[in-house]
This record gives structure tokens, sequence and C-alpha cells, in this order.
């Protein structure tokens, strides 16, 4: 089934082949790599929901058309960040 | 009983006290502990020392350095100048604000401290590793735990209340695992560092902030309607959202 992943950073969007047995982990890691964004972390929101990413677009009960929304997740709040490559 | 002219003006805390369910005596008793030391955690302590909290300790291994002055209002340039640490420094000038506080700090790893000995922690972290630390150490041992970040213009508050909420760990996945292993290579030899593109933004962390002491606040007087699970602003879209972040039954810290 095709469903629309946005990036809430740019607010692009694309459209997604998913079964039923994909995982979020997948859907993230795929937008992340389509989009190319930076090094961080990210999560998908659908609705007022984080989705686990363990779960299966089955068990996230996606469904045809549904719009998730690629979020990061912040990771800093020290005003000097170090980060290692 | 005469009162006189003036005399609720000499009650530090006589506006909060007309809250009908704030009570001085519970706040001013709670154990806190800030972990973190940089914008959050001036924010943070800034909030919690003029809410009325009086045992606050703060931990944190860095110094300061000049960057710091336009997103820290506890730090000057004389602080700067002397590489003073900002743990010391955070926990001097709250004693300026309310001498009575019992202000502890430690110049040290988060993973040096026993969480245990706190009733409530303030994550004010920057990486994912000291984090989950907090996390994991505050579900075990039942001790709410009120975690915040920011990125840019985005930030979010994560609020843990062991065992009946969700925890940061219930949201991770590979693009945190990733991040995680690239600060673990610290320890190793060629090292490079970089300023990441999205520094903290002082508008940004006082939002987040402010949000993270209202919870603790809610959580002191045992109030029920903290937030659940996360409370994610983005600056960007002029949006906030409270978002559901269910319990992931895999999740460790779920599972013992």
């Amino acid at each position: 089934m095709k469903i629309s992943v946005k990036d809430a950073e740019t607010g692009n969007r694309i459209s997604m082949e998913v079964d039923d047995d994909n995982t979020i982990e997948e859907i993230i890691e795929e937008a992340a790599n389509y989009w190319r964004k930076n090094p961080g972390a990210y999560v998908i929101r659908f609705g007022k929901k984080i989705l686990q990413a363990e779960n299966t677009v089955k068990e996230a009960r996606l469904q045809e058309e549904d719009v998730i929304e690629l979020i990061p997740d912040p990771e800093g709040g020290k005003c000097f960040q170090k980060i290692c490559l | 009983m005469a009162i006189r002219v003036g005399e609720n003006d000499m009650d530090i805390y006589s506006r909060m006290k007309l809250y009908d369910w704030y009570d001085i005596k519970k706040v001013k008793n709670k154990k806190i502990l800030v972990a973190g030391a940089g914008a959050l955690g001036n924010e943070v302590s800034k909030n919690l020392i003029l809410s009325g909290y009086e045992n606050i300790t703060i931990v944190d291994m860095d110094y300061i350095v000049h960057s710091n002055l336009s997103r820290c209002i506890f730090f000057k340039r004389k602080d700067a100048n002397l590489h003073r640490k900002k743990a010391e420094v955070i926990a001097e000038r709250l004693v300026e604000i309310n001498p009575d506080a019992k202000i502890r700090y430690y110049v040290d790893k988060i993973e040096s401290l026993d969480v245990k000995n706190y009733d409530i922690v303030l994550g004010c972290l920057d990486n994912i590793a000291s984090r989950l630390y907090l996390n994991s150490n505050c579900y075990f041992y039942h001790i709410p735990y009120i975690d915040g970040a920011t990125h840019g213009l985005i930030g979010k508050v994560q609020v843990v209340i062991p065992p009946e909420t969700s925890c940061l760990q219930c949201g991770m996945n590979a693009t945190h695992s990733k991040f995680l292993e690239k600060r673990f290579s610290c320890t190793g030899k060629n090292v490079k560092y970089f300023e990441p593109n999205m520094p903290s933004d002082i508008n940004t962390t006082s939002i987040i902030a402010a949000i993270q002491v209202q919870e603790a606040l809610k959580i002191t007087h045992g109030m029920k309607n903290y937030i659940k699970n996360i409370f994610y602003y983005d600056g960007n879209r002029n949006f906030f959202s409270i978002l559901q972040l269910p319990i992931n039954p895999k999740c460790p810290n779920h599972n013992k």
C-alpha cells in the first residue's frame, strides 16, 4: 500500500510503498536516507502518537494514503555540544 | 491579630501562595537533581529557585567558555575567562538569589551520582548515553524523570513517571543508536569533534526549561495532569503538540 511521509523540517513529502510487515524503523531509515538528513535522531509521528520503531505497518495500523511525519528527536540542551564523528 | 501594611510584600513566595494548590513546604523539601549545567541547566535552575525549591543538586563536568554567555543567564565574562566550572557557578548564583537554599554541586559525570537520593530528576543533557543512564536508573528506583532537549528551534519535554508511563528507551530506534555509537567512539584516538549546525537557542531553551519546571511543580504536588508523554515544540512551524508514546513491551526497563 502507499502512504505519504512528510519531512517536518522542510515540509517535503514523499510517497512510499510499504508492506504490512515493514517496520517503522525501516520507514525512518528509508526516509532519512532519501532526504540525506543530517546525523541525528528521528522519530515518526502519526497524528498525536509517536510510532514505535519495532512495530510493523500493520501493528501501527497504518492504512492506504495515511500521512506520517518524520520529526527530529532533539538531543541537545547544553550550549557547548561536542559530537564525535 | 493585627497585620502590618506591606507585610505581604515581605514574603518572597506570597504571590505563589495565591495558587490554591501551591504548598511551599512540599516545594522546599523536594530533593531535586539537575543533570547538566548548560543552556537548559541554567534556565531550569533559575526557574526552580524562583519557584521555591531550596534543595537542589547540580551535576556537570564542563567549564564555561565565552560562547556559553549568549544562552546562560548565570554565566559572566569573568567566569569564562577563568574557565570556571558550570555546576559550581550556577550553585553560587542560586544561593545569591535565595541564601536559605541548600545547593550542592558535583563537577563530575552524571554516572557518578546515585539518583536514588533524589525525589525528582531533571535532565538537561546533550547526549543520548547520559539520558539513557538517567532514564533507566530513575525507572528502576521509581523516581520521576523530566527530560528536556532542544535542536535549534525545536524542543521537547518527556515526562517519565515510573511505572505508569513509557520511558525514553521506549521511543528509541536505529537513528538514536547510530548517534549513541558515535559518542562512544570518543574514547579512541584520532577523534574529530565538530560543532553541530543546530546550536541551542535561548528562546527555545527557555520554553523547554519552563515546561520542565512546571511539570516538576505538578509532580511535587501530586497532581495527575502532568504531560503524557511528550511536549513537542516546533518554533519553525509555530506549533506545539502533546504526543503520546505508549509503553514498549520490549523495552528493557519495562521487562524487569
